[in-house]
């Protein structure tokens, strides 16, 4: 196949990874307000359940103790699950926090797990990390029709991701989570909990981020602990913010758009030298395009509008 | 209908309400008075949940609520206001009015599986309570669009979809022009006869006296005075305390 | 003994870092993520002078200073005209001028790890106890002059009353005739300096590289709500008080758990007590 034309499937299959990962910050904290700066603590537990589960068993020359090998279906159901519980657990003593004081509690749990992902060699091979993480049904294509089946695969997820995420925004249970977003005090006068509101959808954009770990893995085939800093966190938001937050079209678009900016530049075939420069001088474009957003269309390309019912 | 005994709350070392006891009997407009900082928001809150007094205890229908949730209270028909009136800025007026429904389900798993979405049934009800209060036309802007005025008419909208068994209005004629005041008089005398409670906190005293049955005045945290309307305007120490001022 | 010192050691460089980040939060009202990379601006003004020839002293002085103009040619070009557009604009508008610094810095200077050509310095000791050497003593001395002079600035001057009158209140603050557009610009100004100052700090202790704006906003911003939002005496507190936790924490953790531990600390903190260290000596009085 083309170069071109391959580079741009995988740009948009890594693109339906963050898909996911936004549309699950955006039921979080653009329709529930949320202020989570800790959202690649699920992503990350997602991605480590997945990659214990499939990973071959350590090698001589590594230290983790796990590696199931099993099939990649289970390890996408741990991942989810465990990126739920992890939210559910994490939620317990932050959940009572608001605002700036939530938002300082999540990040700090995100970076307490990734030094222990760094750490822990019996489990995760430290920073060293697990390679070779076999991708399900590869041997049974050859490597451009699986890179198209990749594309179909991943983007099947986040379709249906937009689908169950949209669909929750509009119900009963999404008009609560805005009404607590717009107003806490007065949500509880319309007989909203505001604690099982914001625990439920706080699981629930773990599963999900969870998910979007395990598909990372899935498709990088490797997994290293420096993949799990804040600034996957800050990655996520802009994409939203640049999408338009709240809106979950928005935030499909947006990590679209994001992965585009970041990428497309890596194409060019340049020399090692001009590549690092380049690749510097890509992270502040992304820069300067979200402060260009946030100035003249502060509500982002698609935002938040009235619903007719 | 809401009996409240001995309340008591501090902040640090500040009394904000001192051993307060107030009766709301069924059916009745409930008045409570007094100057600024004399613990009338307090008891709203303590009464509303929003806030845990240090002891005494509030019932409703005969139920003890002093230790449970705001949410649980209004579950049980008890809705307040705020001094404010904001609403909920980015939804629309019609979603204003459908979050407060009492008919919602807001768990999550109900609507995960089953799409819990607004029933036309619901809809319907919300636009004819929009139609008398001739805010329909505005049903699918933004609340954080509408003037002050309707903000005040929408709190009323707003708590007539959640068929609340008693009302706690926090200063509702504050800021309000004199039309739109008779408006929110005719309103409230309307909902009183479909069955509707009220207590109401208000520094307006006509408006207090011409709506209100019984009076209660409060200053420094404490119940200085009750009564009917008549009574409580040519009460020396009311006229001392506070319409002196 | 030692780890007593290490704590101070690391306890005032954590302050001089959230210093200026609290003083902008508590005056403009946002979280600025930007600051972690104006450490690292003033580090790399620092690098970049010495490489044309000027004693590190000098560049370290003239770095400081750039580092005070480049927050204030931030401050007027792009955070003046969102004022007032919401936390969340002003928040990630600071995150994207924080991805622009590092992009930009990342392409002038790569990302190898660089240092600081200044000779290897020996412990000082006295007796038979090692204490520090000459450099974190310095450190230690700056420290507690800029706290003191910040401290004085803050209370007795007339620029500085001003800004914490901003602080308490802008609408009453320009009802008194305070102009709080010049308020912001001493505010940026001061707070980068700050920045440059720690960033200098850090390298001489460690090294300059790319990330270490990225790595110290997560440690600032947890001094800083550890300390009570925006509240200058709080943040002083804790950034010693993690200082030593972390030090300490050391005897029972492995020395990989470092900065867990501080996140740690703070989460517990912030269940405990949701205020903040500030809630400790403010009561919480509320009107009705």
């Amino acid at each position: 196949m083309e170069g071109f034309l391959i580079f741009s499937i995988s740009v948009l299959t890594l693109a339906f990874v963050y898909v996911i990962l936004c549309l699950a910050l955006n039921i979080e904290c653009g329709v529930a307000g949320m202020w989570d700066l800790g959202i690649v603590s699920y992503f990350g537990v997602g991605a480590y359940s997945y990659a214990i589960l499939v990973a071959p068993a350590a090698a001589s020359y590594q230290h983790y103790l796990f590696g199931f090998e099993l099939n990649p279906v289970f390890g996408i159901l741990l991942a989810v699950t465990m990126g739920g519980i992890s939210a559910y657990l994490i939620g317990l003593p932050s959940l009572r926090l608001r605002r700036e004081y939530f938002l300082i509690t999540t990040i700090a749990f995100s970076e307490v797990l990734r030094i222990t992902f760094s750490n822990e060699n019996w489990l995760t091979n430290g920073v060293a990390g697990i390679y070779n993480i076999e991708q399900p049904l590869k041997t049974f294509f050859s490597p451009d029709i699986y890179l198209i089946l990749l594309f179909i695969v991943f983007f099947v997820f986040a379709i249906i991701t937009y689908f169950i995420v949209s669909r929750l925004s509009n119900s009963t249970y999404g008009l609560s989570l805005k009404a607590l977003r717009e107003n806490e005090s007065l949500a509880k006068t319309a007989r909203i909990e505001p604690s099982k509101q914001y625990h439920s959808v706080y699981v629930f954009t773990g599963c999900l981020a969870g998910l979007s770990g395990a598909l990372y893995v899935w498709l990088n085939t490797l997994i290293v602990p420096t993949q799990f800093t804040p600034n996957v966190t800050f990655f996520v938001w802009t994409a939203l913010i640049i999408g338009g937050i709240g809106n979950n079209k928005g935030a499909f678009l947006g990590a679209i758009f994001f992965v585009i900016l970041l990428e497309t530049l890596s194409f060019l075939n340049l020399s090692a030298e001009l590549a690092l420069v380049i690749s510097s001088l890509r992270i502040a474009l992304v820069g300067l395009a979200l402060i260009l957003i946030l100035r003249f269309l502060p509500n982002g390309l698609i935002s938040e509008k009235p619903r007719f019912l | 209908m809401l009996e409240v005994t001995n309340i008591n709350k501090f902040y640090g070392g500040v009394r904000a309400v001192e051993n307060v006891s107030l009766e709301v009997k069924k059916g009745k407009i409930i008045g409570l008075i007094g100057t600024n900082g004399a613990g009338k928001t307090t008891l709203f809150n303590v009464i509303s949940g929003f806030d845990k007094s240090d002891n005494g205890i509030v019932n409703l229908s005969g139920k003890d609520i002093t230790k449970l949730t705001p949410s649980n209270i209004a579950e049980l028909g008890l809705i307040r206001t705020f001094q404010t009136a904001t609403g909920f800025p980015r939804l629309t007026v019609l979603e204003n009015l459908l979050v407060f429904s009492s008919k919602n389900n807001f768990n999550f798993f109900n609507n995960f599986l089953i799409k819990q979405d607004n029933s036309h049934d619901l809809i319907e009800t919300a636009e004819n309570v929009l139609k008398n209060f001739g805010l329909l036309e505005k049903k699918n802007q933004w609340v954080g669009d509408l003037s002050a005025p309707e903000l005040k008419i929408l709190e009323f909208a707003r708590a007539i979809m959640g068929d609340p068994l008693i009302m706690l209005l926090d200063e509702p004629a504050a800021g309000v022009n004199p039309a739109l005041l008779e408006n929110l008089m005719s309103i409230i005398t309307e909902l009183n006869k479909n069955g509707v409670t009220f207590l109401i906190v208000d520094h307006n005293l006509r408006f207090i006296c011409e709506i209100t049955d019984y009076i209660y005045v409060m200053n420094d945290g404490k119940l200085i005075a009750e009564g009917t309307p008549d009574t409580i305007i040519n009460n020396e120490l009311v006229i001392q305390t506070y319409i002196g001022k | 003994m030692d780890i007593f010192i290490y704590g101070l050691v690391t306890g005032s460089i954590l302050l001089i870092c959230a210093l200026g980040f609290s003083m902008t939060l508590k005056t403009e009202g946002f979280i600025n993520v930007a600051h972690g990379q104006m450490l690292m601006l003033g580090a790399y003004y620092a690098l970049g002078l010495t490489y044309i020839g000027f004693p590190f002293i000098i560049a370290a002085f003239l770095s400081v200073l750039f580092c005070g103009f480049t927050g204030l040619l931030f401050q007027r070009v792009l955070f003046k005209p969102i004022k007032g557009n919401g936390i969340l604009v002003q928040l990630f508008t600071s995150v994207g001028l924080a991805y622009m610094i590092n992009g930009l810095v990342g392409a002038i200077a790569g990302k190898r790890m660089l240092s600081f050509d200044i000779p290897i310095a020996r412990v000082i000791k006295v007796g038979d106890v090692y204490l520090v050497t000459p450099y974190e003593f310095m450190i230690l001395v700056i420290v507690l002059i800029t706290v003191l002079i910040l401290h004085l600035f803050l209370q007795y001057s007339i620029l500085g009353k001003n800004i914490r009158a901003v602080a308490d209140n802008q609408e009453l603050a320009k009802i008194r005739g305070i102009n709080p557009d010049r308020c912001s610009d001493l505010v940026w100004f001061i707070a980068s300096s700050l920045a440059g100052l720690g960033g200098i700090f850090l390298g001489i202790l460690g090294a300059v590289h790319l990330n270490m704006g990225w790595q110290q906003i997560v440690m600032i911003l947890s001094v800083t709500v550890l300390g009570g939002l925006g509240s200058i005496y709080g943040v002083m507190l804790a950034g010693l008080l993690l200082g030593f936790a972390m030090e300490f924490g050391l005897l029972v953790f492995s020395s990989n758990y470092r900065t867990a531990i501080a996140f740690g600390v703070i989460i517990l903190v912030l269940v405990i007590r949701p205020e903040g260290l500030q809630s400790l000596w403010q009561s919480k009085g509320r009107e009705n």
